[in-house]
């Protein structure tokens, strides 16, 4: 397993900037596509250790309500840079229901109904903020179909933590919201080992091209 | 002299011809390609699906839900999937395992891919379709048994009440949301009087067949919301919720009653079955399910110590003695 080093400044605040960019452009085509104004928390740009994640996920949802997620993998295409990792969305269970309406579900939200919207509504956020952020590194991204990690669970039990096979991780975080309504969301983007250097060599390629 | 292919026809010929359905269609849902798959499966000739509308051509598919799948493909330039544990099939296609498969219809996975021009804009969703029916088969196989399994992980062999374990974990609960909401719960714990002795003199087949009918008695006197399980070798326990120790003191009396009335018929011989109670209720100052349990069985050694098939409610009357 390679170590990676920290981000520089400069990729640092280069990575934050693409990402406010695709967090821009993902909260417009949401809302063209839901018909609801989305609210996009500034994304959180940083690395973090796989021990210090479970805990990390409490903090981050800040409630202790039971939720829901999400995990989808994502790769780039073709012979493209080797970005690779995986999306992880934690919804909070309390307001979940508000959901159903908004992608056009007919039929009463039952267990299956559920399940079904949880994976609908994950694509759709992380196709529109994955997106965003693979363009701009010019770069464009394949997507595995997304599968529920645990439904109505304690935020602790999102994560086994005994079964990463990764030290370290590029970690984006999102919270989203709504309009008028109390549903929110987190999307926690991760890029664990080998593909943060890619990550690097792709932000330092920009840098260059600005000099 | 080898011979030479053409990437493109190669690549042409595959997607026409692979074990999987690949069709396209544009933002009018009008379909652009039908491999063989998709022709074969739906009957449906490359020429006579090509420019119609999918919707036309297949009434059947859920259209407002598969629309907006479609839809989010051209309008987030992203991908959209679907899968079988939500919607098993949708195209009525046949399947392979026509005797062995106990599903009517071809359980699918669809991948939706945009489909980009030069100039990065989406022109059309390409559609995969993934027979699926297999794996739903074993999962559904492995639901079943992980049910079963959990079940099984829960009930004691032999009565066929809860076992100590997941009684025990009820009985937790019970107690947790009696605390919770305030509402009253009560306990009853209860052993044969002179199981020993039955099995000494009766075999170890009889005991087995007086446990069997005590629990079964058990069962029919339970309300839905009791908790019956069985705690050691002819120790039961019985959970009652939102009941307070007068109505749990009357259950006791009913269920002695029920289980000395009727002896137990083994080879031919009746053996008389009486029981002893303790009831205990949950108060402020019960610290936990565990100690709810320790004042029920003081109340039942109580009943032993003064005459078995009987019972008695906690605290009893010389308590300190005991």
């Amino acid at each position: 397993m390679t170590q990676a080093v920290g981000l520089s400044e400069d990729q640092r605040d280069c990575l934050q900037e693409i990402v406010n960019v695709a967090m821009g452009q993902a909260g417009d085509s949401l809302a063209r596509f839901l018909e609801v104004f989305i609210h996009l928390s500034v994304p959180r740009v940083r690395l973090v250790d796989s021990k210090d994640l479970p805990p990390m996920l409490a903090e981050m949802v800040g409630h202790t309500d039971k939720v829901s997620a999400v995990r989808q993998g994502f790769y780039t295409a073709g012979d493209g840079n080797g970005m690779r990792g995986e999306a992880i969305v934690l919804f909070n269970d309390a307001s979940f229901g508000e959901l159903a309406e908004l992608l056009a579900y007919e039929d009463d939200l039952t267990e299956e109904a559920e399940r079904e919207l949880l994976l609908d509504v994950t694509n759709v956020l992380n196709g529109a903020c994955l997106n965003g952020i693979a363009e701009q590194i010019e770069t464009e991204l394949v997507y595995s179909a997304p599968s529920i990690l645990g439904q109505h669970i304690l935020v602790e039990e999102v994560i086994a933590r005994d079964n990463l096979s990764w030290m370290e991780a590029l970690l984006v975080e999102i919270n989203y919201s709504l309009d008028n309504r109390s549903f929110s969301c987190n999307l926690l983007m991760l890029m664990p080992g080998e593909a943060i250097e890619v990550v690097k060599l792709a932000l330092d390629k920009l840098l260059s091209d600005l000099d | 002299m080898p011979k030479t292919f053409d990437p493109n026809m190669l690549l042409e010929s595959i997607v026409d011809r692979i074990n999987v359905g690949i069709f396209v269609v544009d933002e009018n849902y009008k379909i652009l390609l039908w491999n063989k798959y998709m022709a074969n499966h739906s009957k449906l000739k490359e020429d006579k699906a090509t420019g119609e509308c999918l919707f036309e051509l297949f009434p059947d598919l859920p259209q407002r839900w598969f629309k907006k799948k479609i839809d989010s493909v051209f309008m987030l330039q992203t991908f959209a999937f679907t899968s079988w544990e939500q919607r098993p099939y949708l195209f009525k296609f046949p399947h392979n395992r026509p005797i062995t498969g106990g599903v009517e219809f071809m359980n699918q996975d669809l991948t939706l891919m945009p489909v980009k021009d030069d100039c990065g804009d989406v022109v059309a969703t390409c559609i995969s379709l993934l027979d699926v029916t297999d794996v739903s088969i074993y999962q559904t196989m492995l639901k079943d048994a992980n049910a079963k399994l959990e079940i099984a992980s829960q009930i004691d062999g032999l009565t066929q009440l809860n076992n100590r374990a997941h009684w025990e974990q009820r009985l937790q609960e019970e107690f947790n949301r009696g605390r919770r909401y305030g509402s009253p719960m009560s306990l009853l714990m209860f052993d044969l009087d002179h199981f020993k002795l039955v099995n000494d003199t009766f075999g170890h087949l009889a005991g087995d067949a007086i446990l069997r009918t005590v629990a079964s008695q058990i069962d029919d006197s339970l309300r839905d919301s009791d908790i019956a399980g069985r705690y050691g070798g002819e120790e039961f326990g019985i959970v009652l919720p939102s009941t307070d120790i007068k109505g749990a003191s009357i259950f006791a009396e009913r269920l002695r009653a029920l289980i000395a009335a009727e002896p137990v018929r083994f080879n031919g011989i009746d053996i008389s079955v009486a029981v002893s109670i303790g009831v205990s209720e949950m108060h402020d100052d019960v610290d936990n399910h565990e100690m709810l349990i320790s004042q029920a069985d003081e109340a039942l050694y109580y009943s032993k110590e003064n005459g078995r098939n009987r019972w008695a409610a906690y605290p009893c009357p010389n308590t300190e003695k005991l």
